[in-house]
C-alpha cells in the first residue's frame, strides 16, 4: 500500500471511502476546506492500482482561543474493511505533521459512544485515551467520547 | 462622487435612514431593514437604491420573487448607481449565474472605480469564469488601492500566474518579499507563500534558483513544512543533476518508507524504472531489496520488487510475502498482488505457493470443533482458502472457487469475508440473487459495519431490488432525512447514485433512472460551485500551491468516471425517449406500484410533509431568519417523469456530453453517444466528426459499425444534402463507408471478420434488422454466438436475449435456455417465474448462521 500526502484529486476517493465506512459524512466543500486550510495534514493510503482505501482527514483545532495550547484534530480517519490488518491507520496517523508544522502538543477526536469498532482502533491501535464525554455531541442526540493523544 | 443625480439625492433625514438601512443589511437585521426601507419609499417611492436594497432584504427573508422584482425595478430607476448594480450582481451570484453577476459588477465599477468590496467580488467572479486577463487588472487595481495588504501582492502574482505570465508573477513576489520585515517564527502563512515562490521558480525552469531559495528558507525556518521541503529538494536536486540527489531521495524513503513515489524518485534519479521488461530491471530490483532489508517494517519496497522480479527470484520473494500475509490474515492480500497476473508465469508461481501453503496449514490445522486452540494455524488455513478462492474466481474458475469457499465456510461460518466473496463469485457467474443473499449473510455477522451494509445494498441494487436496498441503506443514513436516498444524495454519494440509477435503468424505470443520473450531474455542479469561496479564502490563507492545484482539478472535474457513466447513460435515455416518446408516457401510465413501493412512497411523502411542516414552524413570515441569496431547490418531479417527457431531450443530452469531448476523448462510448445526439439534431458535420473520432480509437468497434451504415443511410435519404457542409460531409462519409460498397456487403464482411466476437455478431444482426433481412436469418446469425469458438460473456448474452425480445423472436426462450446451459451457475437467463422465486429466497433470513442477526424493518 502506498501512503502519501493528499492531492486535490484524492478528495472524491476519500469522500467515497468515508461514505462506505463511517456514519459521519461530509460534503465535498468540507474536504476542500481541510485541504485548502491545512494542506499538509491529511494523508491517504492507496492500493496498488491507485484506489483510495484509507485516509486521515485532519485539521488544527482553532476553538478555545489564544490561551489554549495549539492542538490538532482528526475530523475523520478510516480504512476500508478489506484493507484492515495492515496497520494503515497507524501509518497515516504517524505521518500527519501537526506537531512539526503547527507545534501541536496533542491531537483530539470524537467518536460515537456506540461505535465500539472505532473506539478500539483509536484506543488500542492509535493510543488515544478518553478525555471526556460530550453529551449529545451528534445531531441525532448520541453522546461522544472526546479522545486525546499526546504528541510530546 | 461629486454630482449626485437629483433622483438619487435624499433629504438629510432619509439620507440617514438609507445609511441605517445599509448597516442593518450588513448585520442582517432584516426585519428592521425592511421597515427602514419602507419609511424611505413612503416619501420617495421612485428611489432606485432603496428599492434595490428592499428587494435584497426581501430575498434574504425568503420572499424571493417579490424581492428580485424590486431589485430589477430599482436598477431601472437608477441605472448609474453602483449600489443598484452591486445588489443586482449579488442576486445573480446567489443564483450561481456568474456571467450575469460579473456584468453587473462591471457596471457597478464604472460608477465607483475603487470600491474594494466590489473589486474583490469581481476578482472572484473572474477567477470562477477563468477570465484571467481581467483578473490581472482587477488584482492590480486592488493592490494599487491598498498596497499595505499582504494578500493583495500575492493575489496579483497568482493572477499573473493563472494568466500564464510566470515572469511577471515572480517579479511581484520578489517585490513583495522586499517589503517584508520581521516575519515571526513558525508563520505558516509565510511558509506557504515561500513554497509558492519556490514552485514558481521551478515552473519557470529556474531549478538552481529554486533550490537556493528553498535551502535558505528551510534553514532560516521560514518554511516549516518539512515533508514538502524534502520532496521539493529531492526533485530539484535530480533536475539539476546533483550528486546530493540520491541522498535526498534516501532521506525521503526513510521519512516515509511506504510512499511509492519516493522509491520511484530514487530509482529514476539513478536512471532506473519500475518495469520488469526494462533491461536494467535487475539493478532496480537490487535497490528495492536493499531498502527492504534496511527498513523491515516497510511493505512498499517488497511489493514493488514483486513487479520487477521474475522466475526463481520472483518465487523467492513472493513466497515470504504471501506466507506473511496469509498468517496475518490480511484480507486484501489477493487484491494486492492480482496486478501481477498479467504475467502468466507469475500467476502459476503464486498458485503453486498458495496451494503448498494450504496443504501445509491444513495438515496442522485442528478440526473446527476443537477451535479452543490458541494456535494461529486455523486462521492461516482459512485465509489461504480465501486467497485460493479469489485466485480461481479471478481466472474464471467459478465452480472451483465455490468448492473452496464452501469448505472454508464449513470450517468457520462466521467470517464475513467468506460470505462476501462467495457473493462476488455468484455475481460474476451470473447469479445476482444468490450474490445478494450471500452479502446479507455477511452483513448479518456484523450489523454495525457500514462497509458490509453498503456492499449488501449494492448487491441488491445489482439484482434490481431497489426498495429492498433502500431499506438496508437506511440503517446508516440520517433518521430525519426524507429517505435514505435523500441523505446519500445530500452527502454526494456517487456510488449510491450511479448504482441506483443503473438498477432503475435495467428495470426499465427510465424516469427514476434519469432522475438519479441527473443527481450525479448535480453533485458535479455543486463541486464546481464549491471552488468559488476559495478564490478569496485561499489567498487570505496564503495556501497558494494547493489552491492552484484546485483550479486545475476543477477544470477537469467531469473526467470523473461517475460523471462519464451518468452522462452517457442519461444521454442514451434522452435519445431513446426522443426516438420513442411512448417510453416517457408509459412511465407515468404504469403507475402500478407493488405494495412495498406504495408503502415506501407513502412513507417518503409523510417524511417530506413533516419536513415542510417543521420548516413552517420555525419560519413564520417576515422574521429575521436569513435565507441567504441561493434559491432553495424544490422537487416537483420526484420520479423523473417530467424529466423524461421534457421538450428538449436532445439538447439536454448534448449539454451533458459536451465536457466529455475534451475530458474523456479517448473513450469511444463518448463519441458514439455524441454521434447519436448530433445525428438526431441534424448536426451532420458534428455527427461525422464524432464517428471519425470513434474510428480513430477503435475502427472495428461494433457500435461504430452499426453507425457507419446508419449514418450513410440517414444522409443519403435526405431530400437534399445540407448546403454549406455538403462536400465535406460526402467526403467524410466515404471514409466511413465507401460509396461503392453496399450496406449488405459491408455488414457481411464485418460479420466474417468478427464471427468469433459476440458483441460484433450482435451488431451485425442489428444491422440486418435495419436492412430488413428475414427474421430467421437474423436469428441464425445471433445463435452462432453459442458456438464453442465464440467469445461470449454474460453481459453480451443478456444483450442478445433482449435483442431477440425486441424483434419478437420466437426463439428468445430457446436462446435463454442455451445460455443457462453455457453458464451453469447463472440464474439471469431463467424464466420470470423462477426469478421471482429466487428473489424471494434472496430476501429470506440468512440460513445456517448463528443468531447475531440485526433485524431489518
Amino acid at each position: 500500500m502506498n501512503i502519501r500526502p493528499i492531492r486535490v484529486d484524492d478528495l472524491p476517493g476519500m469522500q467515497a471511502c468515508n461514505l462506505q465506512n463511517l456514519p459521519e459524512n461530509y460534503t465535498m466543500k468540507y474536504y476542500l476546506y481541510h485541504a485548502m486550510t491545512w494542506p499538509a495534514l491529511s494523508y491517504v493510503a492507496e492500493d496498488h492500482k491507485g484506489r483510495i482505501v484509507g485516509y486521515i482527514l485532519a485539521k488544527m483545532d482553532e476553538e478555545g482561543g489564544e490561551d489554549t495550547e495549539p492542538h490538532g484534530h482528526v475530523t475523520s480517519i478510516s480504512i476500508l474493511r478489506s484493507y484492515r490488518r495492515l496497520g494503515l491507520a497507524k501509518k497515516l496517523m504517524v505521518q500527519s505533521p501537526m506537531a512539526t508544522i503547527y507545534r501541536a502538543s496533542f491531537v483530539s477526536l470524537h467518536v460515537r459512544k456506540s461505535n465500539r469498532a472505532a473506539l478500539g482502533l483509536y484506543r488500542d491501535t492509535l493510543g488515544f485515551t478518553v478525555q471526556d464525554i460530550e453529551k449529545k455531541y451528534y445531531a441525532d442526540g448520541e453522546d461522544a467520547y472526546a479522545m486525546r493523544l499526546s504528541l510530546k | 462622487m461629486s454630482d449626485i443625480p437629483a433622483k438619487r439625492a435624499l433629504p438629510p433625514k432619509e439620507s440617514t435612514l438609507f445609511k441605517e438601512l445599509l448597516t442593518l443589511y450588513e448585520t442582517r437585521q432584516l426585519k428592521k431593514g425592511l421597515k427602514t426601507a419602507d419609511q424611505i419609499l413612503k416619501k420617495f417611492p421612485e428611489h432606485g437604491e432603496t428599492t434595490c436594497m428592499k428587494g435584497l432584504v426581501l430575498t434574504h427573508m425568503g420572499r424571493r420573487e417579490e424581492g428580485i422584482e424590486l431589485v430589477r425595478k430599482g436598477v431601472r430607476l437608477d441605472l448609474t448607481s453602483h449600489i443598484c448594480w452591486h445588489v443586482y450582481g449579488l442576486i445573480h451570484k446567489g443564483e450561481k449565474n456568474y456571467e450575469e453577476a460579473l456584468k453587473c459588477y462591471t457596471q457597478a465599477l464604472r460608477f465607483d472605480k475603487e470600491n474594494l468590496n466590489i473589486l474583490r467580488d469581481a476578482a472572484q467572479l473572474q477567477t470562477q469564469l477563468r477570465i484571467y486577463d481581467g483578473l490581472v487588472e482587477t488584482r492590480y487595481t486592488l493592490l494599487k488601492i491598498r498596497p499595505a495588504m499582504r494578500q493583495h501582492w500575492v493575489a496579483l502574482a497568482v493572477a499573473y500566474h493563472l494568466n500564464g505570465n510566470l515572469t511577471e508573477a515572480k517579479k511581484v513576489m520578489e517585490h513583495y518579499e522586499g517589503t517584508l520585515k520581521n516575519v515571526p517564527d513558525y508563520d505558516v502563512e509565510h511558509s506557504e507563500t515561500m513554497l509558492y515562490h519556490v514552485r514558481l521558480l521551478e515552473d519557470l525552469g529556474e531549478f538552481a534558483e529554486a533550490l537556493a531559495m528553498l535551502d535558505v528558507n528551510a534553514k532560516s525556518r521560514s518554511i516549516v513544512d518539512r515533508t514538502s521541503i524534502m520532496e521539493i529538494r529531492a526533485r530539484l536536486l535530480s533536475k539539476v543533476g546533483s550528486d546530493e540527489a540520491e541522498h535526498a531521495w534516501r532521506v525521503l524513503v526513510e521519512h516515509n518508507p511506504d510512499c511509492y513515489e519516493y522509491y520511484r524518485g530514487y530509482l529514476s534519479n539513478l536512471g532506473l524504472v519500475l518495469d520488469a521488461t526494462d533491461p536494467s530491471a535487475s539493478k532496480a530490483l537490487a535497490v528495492l531489496e536493499e531498502f527492504a532489508t534496511q527498513i523491515p517494517r516497510a511493505t512498499a519496497p517488497r511489493r514493488l520488487a514483486l513487479t520487477i522480479a521474475s522466475g526463481d527470484h520472483f518465487k523467492e520473494l513472493v513466497t515470504p510475502y504471501l506466507l506473511s500475509g496469509l498468517k496475518k490474515g490480511v484480507p486484501s492480500l489477493f487484491s494486492d498482488i492480482k496486478g501481477l497476473y498479467q504475467d502468466k508465469p507469475k500467476q502459476e508461481i503464486i498458485e503453486e505457493v498458495a496451494v503448498a501453503a494450504r496443504d501445509k496449514f491444513s495438515a496442522t490445522s485442528p478440526e473446527p470443533s476443537s477451535s479452543t486452540s490458541t494456535d494461529v494455524e486455523p486462521t492461516s488455513y482459512l485465509w489461504t482458502l480465501y486467497f485460493l478462492a479469489q485466485h480461481h474466481s479471478y481466472l474464471g474458475r467459478h465452480a472451483q472457487a465455490l468448492v473452496i469457499l464452501d469448505a472454508a465456510l464449513v470450517h468457520t461460518p462466521t467470517l464475513p469475508e467468506l460470505h462476501m466473496f462467495k457473493g462476488r463469485v455468484l455475481k460474476r457467474a451470473g447469479d445476482l440473487f444468490g450474490g445478494a443473499r450471500c452479502l446479507e449473510d455477511a452483513r448479518y455477522l456484523d450489523g454495525q459495519d457500514r462497509f458490509l451494509n453498503t456492499k449488501s445494498a449494492k448487491y441488491r441494487l445489482r439484482a434490481g431490488m431497489v426498495e429492498e436496498a433502500s431499506a438496508l441503506l437506511g440503517l446508516f443514513t440520517k433518521k430525519d432525512a426524507a429517505s435514505p436516498g435523500a441523505d446519500l444524495e445530500d452527502m454526494q454519494s456517487l456510488l449510491y447514485l450511479v448504482e441506483e440509477a443503473d438498477a432503475h435503468n435495467r428495470n426499465e424505470k427510465f424516469g427514476p433512472a434519469l432522475k438519479k443520473y441527473m443527481a450525479v450531474n448535480k453533485v458535479f455542479d455543486e463541486v464546481e460551485d464549491d471552488q468559488y469561496d476559495f478564490h478569496g479564502y485561499s489567498l487570505r490563507k496564503f495556501t497558494i500551491n494547493i489552491y492552484l492545484n484546485l483550479l486545475t482539478w476543477e477544470d477537469r472535474l467531469r473526467s470523473h468516471p461517475a460523471y462519464v457513466k451518468a452522462a452517457l447513460s442519461a444521454s442514451r435515455i434522452f435519445v431513446a425517449v426522443h426516438d420513442n416518446p411512448s417510453i416517457g408516457t408509459a412511465a407515468t401510465a404504469s403507475a402500478q406500484l407493488t405494495d412495498a413501493q406504495k408503502k415506501a412512497k407513502k412513507k417518503a411523502k409523510k417524511a417530506a410533509q413533516k419536513i415542510q411542516e417543521d420548516a413552517k414552524k420555525v419560519t413564520p413570515q417576515s422574521n429575521n431568519d436569513d435565507k441567504g441569496l441561493e434559491p432553495t431547490p424544490k422537487d416537483d418531479d420526484p420520479d423523473g417523469s417530467k424529466l423524461l417527457q421534457c421538450a428538449d431531450p436532445l439538447e439536454r443530452a448534448a449539454k451533458l456530453l459536451k465536457p466529455l469531448a475534451t475530458l474523456a476523448d479517448t473513450n469511444i462510448e463518448v463519441w458514439i453517444a455524441t454521434y447519436d445526439v448530433a445525428v438526431r439534431r441534424k448536426k451532420y458535420l458534428q455527427a461525422s466528426k464524432a464517428l471519425a473520432h470513434a474510428a480513430a480509437i477503435d475502427s472495428e468497434h461494433p457500435e461504430l459499425h452499426i453507425r457507419r451504415i446508419e449514418f450513410r443511410r440517414t444522409v443519403s435519404s435526405l431530400p437534399e444534402p445540407p448546403q454549406v457542409v455538403g462536400p465535406i460531409l460526402t467526403e467524410s462519409i466515404a471514409k466511413l463507408l465507401p460509396d461503392e460498397v453496399s450496406y449488405e456487403a459491408f455488414n457481411s464482411q464485418y460479420l466474417q471478420r468478427h464471427s468469433a466476437s459476440a458483441p460484433a455478431v450482435l451488431a451485425a444482426a442489428q444491422v440486418m434488422v435495419k436492412l430488413q433481412a428475414p427474421r430467421d436469418q437474423v436469428e441464425d446469425t445471433v445463435f452462432t454466438v453459442l458456438g464453442a469458438e465464440v467469445l461470449l460473456d454474460i453481459k453480451t448474452a443478456l444483450a442478445i436475449a433482449a435483442f431477440l425480445g425486441t424483434i419478437k423472436s420466437l426463439r428468445a426462450d430457446e436462446f435463454r435456455a442455451q445460455c443457462g446451459a453455457r453458464f451453469p451457475l447463472s440464474t439471469v437467463f431463467k424464466p420470470e417465474a423462477d426469478l421471482a422465486e429466487l428473489r424471494q429466497l434472496a430476501l429470506n433470513a440468512p440460513h445456517a448462521l448463528p443468531d447475531k442477526a440485526e433485524d431489518i424493518p
